[in-house]
């Protein structure tokens, strides 16, 4: 497992570990310290992917986050992730990457030929090649598309790996530990003030790990590693690495992903894979560095062309040569510093191409370096196929030759980082000095220095963060702590990348965008189509899309775009960036709480009960609720609501009613409130007296419906449904605060103090009786129905016991304190046994509530009135409340509304069905014959047949007619009867009893 | 977003469930031509460029409800007040 | 006539499980069982009448703002513009007091979280800035854990908090807990 181009010396890396890993399934070794990149390098393994579109060969371009070549598939099985960056993945003992976009290996890629269909692959090509006939596109087309041009495959298992999200607060966050953000962060850190530090990278330091600099007299990446060591002594400053901050948000909100896990095979017990921090900062300075760009010459994307600072940071950061025989192409003086780094590593350096004229820093280096020098010239043209033979040159005389190599470095200058700046919309400034966008506006409290503001020697970038580190710090009350920065040994580079863009391509494609496969060609094109705003451009050529983003590629695409239509670069746009700055798995957005964990769950108290009952659950918003309870011989849900629904009407049953929404309402201006908030009246009812509510919204439609009972001179009891609990909690502390400000009046929610049991049937008082302590009257004198008395139940327990009904049978509500539920539902159990007592679910509810005619949620469904509800008598006259004024207008008293009604079919062994249409008999089956709707259908064992509620126009007047119910979707079409909307006991005896 | 809540202090976005213009008073029922009144207060919203006073709730917080006044191009939080408080103060009310 | 019915915490072990990792505890978690808790609201007109009573009755000065204080076995904290949550370790008549009272003391579970890794585990639920910079003890807020509404406030500086949580939630803010805590060695008792 020999590493070919592994320097004999230098480098990052611990060389005593070998580390092995595979790669399309041989294996090969590295070190710790390597990215997969760095070690496949110096494997000499040069041919990494395939190319989006065109399936050309690919290498590694770049050494960080804005790779768009070197793309893989990382790990297997459910852990199996896509599109992760070789540059980037951390090397650990037994990674297992695969190179993907390849058909049907990656040295032998048969969709290659789509390099020869490119005149079809064109820029463009979805919206021209396939527009007809259409009807091809779903089975032709597209499924051929996606074979062919596309990405790595997601993972097809659920991702087995917990994740986390954490918030933290700062004074001060520094994003980027290059050497501005190093020098940022220790100015702040040392005043005491709470700093965090975040790096995307696994290592600090930025480019002081990536070239051989030098600060304070001693290398640079030594002083980096002093940095950090100082940083993590400060007891308010916090270090995160492998921490990428992806978007800036409104009130210094940041967001960053942390990965924990992703350089370990599988995370440690308990550990996330990846941590979301929400950080929120008093200031921020960010320290992003900058991003070398690509020129566009043919065949600049063969594997071996790389970014010259990216060949730099594999010489000095890894200890790995990239090749041996290389050419240097570069329009700014980073030339030299690559030409010096790849001759110290003893690399043969071919050819020196600088786009400029004479350069005098760049002469001593190639001189040094026994480079053949040519100025003013260009690369035309690399070659090689699937990794670089040579590449011809042409020179400042139109003259061209061929060189041999094995690597071309490509530097066309650097675009600062300004991402981050754009989030909140800051515009970024086009700086001719630099030949680069540097940041316009920044999100507030936000300070941006070295590379990322355009500041790109070392010096100036230390110097700009030490600055700026202590201002921030300044700024939230932190001062003293001092930090000078070393001396840098700069010298007077010159980064700005001047041109030219574009090498005039004779053979082979020139690449603007990598990832997406967009060539200068394809630039021009959009150019000549008329898509030549820089909008109209990525949208047309796909330029700056997918998961780089265009980092390498957008600032070149403008200025093509700009050169081919004679505009400045500004005048033709400028792309702006939303988060998130590099890809962000969605289980990190998801965080811990996810599949049943991802809503709380409330339990009401008699659950645990039922569950031994073997009750089957259903869920009502964040509750469990006992839908029905089957015994053994049942077969399904129906027969046994049946059951529940028989045993109620003749014996007794009991349902947990604690999912209610409660309210306890005090105060000496309660029972006023009460009257504003509800259409009917409650200041007049006599204490220990309870009544059916309904409130409105202001437009004039129900809201919410529930009882009101009075305990006292100005204490009330109000119910809301399970449903709407916390939205009608809200609306009444608006009505409190906002509309009745001068109302003495005080909203507790107690929904979850009580237990409440429905116990319900003709034998409920007998249960009553037996739980009842001693003395109390359980009598109809006593408790006559809509009476609320306290009492003590079973010995002492206090309790409120309430004489309503839902299900239209004799009826009590006794509520205990919770942590007495789970007693009280055995103890009604033991009560009610020799009164032959069985617990009934929310099916038998509804079934129940359904002949009764009492509405409910389908009934309360955001369109209805009071009167629409048959509810319209009991709107006082005598006051006003919310909504009433508008409930008035035309449109909603139009008596030709469809008012609540109860249906029947003809046919009582035919099956009603909830959102059936109504239309007249003999009537077409069309909008403009459409009557109404049905709303809610139950079996009626009290009628042996379905019976249903629903809104019919003008239906009050129609009782008896017939008419259909047409539900299109289930081919449902069945003639019902109009009846009144209440199926048993209609004169409402038994709820008196 | 962060909203400094007079009572508990700044608070995320995520605390606070907004309802909207905070200018709009509920119109007196009794008085002539009160449906075309209240049609506008329910329905009829201006939509600035700039500063608005809207009702937000710091509803995971201490209820309170809140006249915020907002920059609706950057987002920035200006004023907070209580709107009891608001609403005491302009003697609006049914009474 | 029926038998007494007994009282259960809504932390039943296959809802909230117990969990304790090996080696130091860095976050501890218990319920805190057999409180006596209120809400309370000043009525209006009648404000300084109930700081008088509260002084009287528990020699404490009700706090403006969100923050508790204590005295014995009684304590008080700011819900609210003129609300507050009485909280009491011994049975106590709060409903006496001349405001708006109601009884919580089953409408609330309260969770004790403690140890040198609390602050971490709370992070992973609560945005509230806990460093003790910016809250300490007797300091109080009202947020939420994740989605879950919390009352919480600061005991010592072990540190030690304690949440109030609606009793139907508790078991789900539990689990949360005690998933967030494990990594950082948690020990997580419902009852000591
Ligand atoms: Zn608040």
């Amino acid at each position: 497992m020999s590493q070919p181009n592994r320097l004999a010396s230098g480098g990052l890396i611990d060389r005593t570990r070998p580390l092995a890993f595979t790669f399309d399934g041989r294996t090969y070794s590295g070190h710790p310290g390597d990215t997969l990149a760095s070690a496949l390098l110096a494997n000499g393994v040069t041919l990494v992917g395939r190319s989006f579109k065109y399936h050309r060969p690919r290498g590694v371009l770049t050494a960080g986050s804005e790779e768009p070549n070197a793309l893989v598939e990382l790990r297997t099985g459910a852990r199996r992730e896509p599109n992760v960056k070789a540059t980037v993945a951390e090397l650990y003992a037994g990674l297992e990457a695969s190179s993907q976009n390849r058909f049907p290996s990656l040295a032998f890629d048969l969709l290659a030929v789509n390099q020869l269909a490119s005149p079809v692959f064109v820029a463009g090509f979805y919206y021209k090649t396939f527009m007809w006939p259409a009807k091809l596109w779903e089975k032709l087309y597209e499924p051929l598309i996606r074979r062919a041009a596309g990405l790595g495959r997601a993972a097809e298992a659920a991702d087995p790996d917990p994740y986390e999200k954490t918030t933290a607060h700062c004074d001060v966050l520094v994003i980027g530990g290059g050497p501005a953000g190093l020098a940022a962060a220790l100015a702040a850190g040392r005043t005491g003030a709470r700093v965090i530090l975040a790096d995307e990278d696994f290592a600090l330091g930025g480019r002081l790990i990536a070239e051989r600099r030098e600060l304070g007299g001693q290398s640079a990446a030594r002083w980096a590693d002093e940095a950090e060591a100082e940083l993590a002594n400060l007891p308010e400053v916090t270090v995160l690495r492998r921490t990428s901050v992806l978007g800036a948000y409104d009130g210094g909100v940041y967001g960053a992903v942390e990965r924990v896990s992703d350089h370990l095979r599988e995370p440690a017990p308990h550990q996330p894979r990846q941590r979301f921090w929400r950080i929120v900062a008093k200031r921020a300075v960010l320290a992003a560095g900058a991003l070398e760009r690509p020129i566009a010459f043919g065949g600049n994307d063969t594997p071996g062309v790389m970014f010259a600072g990216a060949v730099r940071a594999y010489l000095n950061r890894y200890g790995v040569a990239p090749g041996r025989r290389a050419v240097v192409y570069a329009n700014n003086d980073d030339a030299a510093r690559t030409v010096a780094d790849l001759n110290a590593a003893g690399c043969e350096l071919v050819a020196v191409v600088d786009a400029r004229g004479d350069s005098p820093a760049l002469h001593a280096a190639a001189r040094t370096a026994g480079a053949l020098l040519v100025f003013g010239g260009a690369v035309a043209r690399a070659y090689g196929g699937q990794s670089v033979k040579g590449c011809e040159i042409v020179d400042a005389r139109g003259g061209s030759f061929n060189v041999a190599c094995d690597l071309v470095a490509v530097s066309g200058g650097w675009n600062p980082t300004i991402h981050l700046t754009t989030h909140l919309g800051g515009r970024p400034q086009w700086r001719d000095d630099l030949a680069a966008f540097a940041p316009g506006g920044t999100p507030p409290g936000m300070t941006v220095v070295g590379a990322a503001a355009g500041a790109f020697g070392l010096g100036e970038a230390l110097a700009a963060g030490a600055q700026a580190g202590a201002e921030a710090a300044n700024d939230c009350g932190f001062s003293g702590g001092t930090f000078d920065p070393p001396r840098a040994d700069d010298d007077s580079g010159e980064t700005r990348g001047l041109g030219p863009w574009r090498v005039p391509a004779k053979r082979g494609k020139a690449f603007v965008d990598f990832q997406n496969d967009v060539t200068v060609k394809d630039v021009e094109l959009a150019a000549r189509e008329g898509f030549r705003s820089v909008e109209h451009l990525k949208r047309y050529t796909t330029l700056g899309m997918a998961t780089d983003q265009g980092k390498t590629a957008n600032v070149l695409g403008l200025a093509l775009m700009a050169e081919i239509t004679g505009r400045s670069i500004p005048a033709t746009g400028l792309t702006l960036t939303r988060p998130p700055f590099t890809p962000v798995a969605l289980g990190a957005l998801g965080g811990a709480h996810r599949a049943k964990e991802f809503k709380p769950t409330r339990l009401p108290p008699s659950h645990f009960w039922a569950e031994e009952q073997g009750a089957v659950f259903v869920e009502t918003g964040l509750w469990m609720r006992a839908a029905y309870f089957p015994r053994a011989g049942e077969t399904d849900w129906l027969e046994t609501t049946i059951r529940e629904v028989e045993t109620v009407r003749t014996k007794v049953g009991v349902y947990d009613a604690s999912t209610l929404g409660k309210i306890d309402v005090q105060g000496a201006d309660a029972g006023a409130f009460l009257d504003h908030v509800y259409i009917n009246t409650f200041s007049t009812m006599p204490i220990g007296k309870a009544r059916y509510g309904l409130m409105l919204r202001e437009d004039g439609i129900a809201m919410d419906d529930g009882t009101v009972a009075r305990l006292g001179e100005t204490h009330y009891y109000v119910t809301t449904s399970t449903a709407h609990a916390a939205s009608v909690m809200r609306h009444l502390e608006y009505c409190r605060q906002w509309l009745f400000p001068h109302l003495d009046v005080h909203l507790s929610s107690i929904t979850d103090q009580w237990a409440k049991y429905a116990i319900a049937g003709p034998r409920s008082r007998d249960v009553v009786a037996a739980l009842a302590d001693d003395g109390f009257d359980v009598s109809d004198a006593g408790l006559p129905y809509l009476g609320v008395k306290e009492l003590t139940v079973c010995g002492g327990t206090r309790a409120r016991l309430f004489r309503l009904s839902f299900s239209g049978e004799m009826a009590f509500e006794l509520a205990v304190p919770a942590r007495y539920g789970d007693a009280l539902i055995r103890a009604i159990m033991a009560a009610g046994e020799p009164f032959g007592i069985c617990p009934y679910g929310a099916e038998a509810l509804s079934v129940m509530r359904i002949e009764k005619g009492h509405a409910a949620a389908a009934e309360l469904n955001g369109q209805t009135t009071a009167a629409d509800l048959g509810l319209g008598g009991m709107m006082s006259k005598k006051k006003d409340c919310i909504g009433k004024v508008l409930s008035q207008r035309e449109g909603l008293a139009d008596p030709a509304r469809p008012r609540l009604v109860g249906f029947k079919p003809v046919d009582r062994s035919q099956r009603l069905r909830g959102g059936a249409h109504f239309v007249p008999r003999g009537a077409a089956v069309t909008a403009a014959n459409d009557e109404g709707y049905m709303t809610s259908v139950a079996y009626s064992p009290s009628n042996g047949c379905w019976v249903g509620l629903g809104f019919l126009a003008r239906g009050q007047e129609r009782i008896g007619e017939i008419v259909r119910a047409v539900d299109p979707v289930r081919d449902g079409d069945v003639e019902v009867e109009v009846v009144a909307p209440v199926f048993v006991d209609p004169e409402g005896v038994r709820v008196r009893g | 977003m962060r909203i400094p809540c007079p009572y508990c202090g700044v608070r995320g976005l995520d605390e606070f469930a907004y309802l909207g213009d905070a200018t709009l008073i509920r119109p007196d029922p009794a008085a002539p031509g009160a449906e075309a009144a209240f049609h506008d207060y329910v329905y009829l919203r201006d939509n600035p460029a700039g500063l608005h006073r809207e009702l937000w709730q710091h509803a995971s917080g201490c209820q309170s409800w809140l006249v915020v006044t907002r920059d609706t191009r950057t987002h920035a939080i200006g004023r907070v007040e209580v709107a009891r408080d608001v609403a005491a103060a302009r003697g609006s009310g049914a009474e | 006539m029926a038998e007494p019915l007994v009282a259960r915490s809504a932390l039943r072990p296959h809802v909230a499980p117990h969990a304790s990792a090996a080696g130091a505890h860095g976050v501890t978690l218990r319920e805190v069982e057999n409180l006596t808790l209120a809400s309370v609201a000043a009525l209006r007109g009648r404000e300084a009448e109930l700081v008088q009573a509260v002084r009287a009755a528990y020699g404490l000065d009700l706090p403006t703002g969100p923050a508790r204080v204590a005295s014995g076995k009684v304590a008080f904290v700011g819900a609210g513009p003129g609300k507050w949550l009485a909280v009491s370790s011994a049975p106590t008549e709060f409903s006496t007091l001349p405001a708006a009272v109601a009884d919580q003391s089953d409408g609330r579970t309260v969770l004790r979280v403690s140890g040198p890794k609390a602050r971490e585990t709370l992070a992973t639920l609560i945005q509230l800035d806990l460093h003790p910079r910016t809250f300490g003890p007797g300091d109080a807020a009202m947020t939420h854990a994740a989605s879950i509404a919390v009352h919480l406030w600061q005991v010592d500086d072990a540190p030690t908090y304690e949440i109030a949580t609606f009793r139907t939630f508790a078991a789900t803010l539990w689990r949360w807990i005690v998933e967030a805590g494990q990594a950082r060695g948690l020990d997580a008792r419902a009852e000591d």
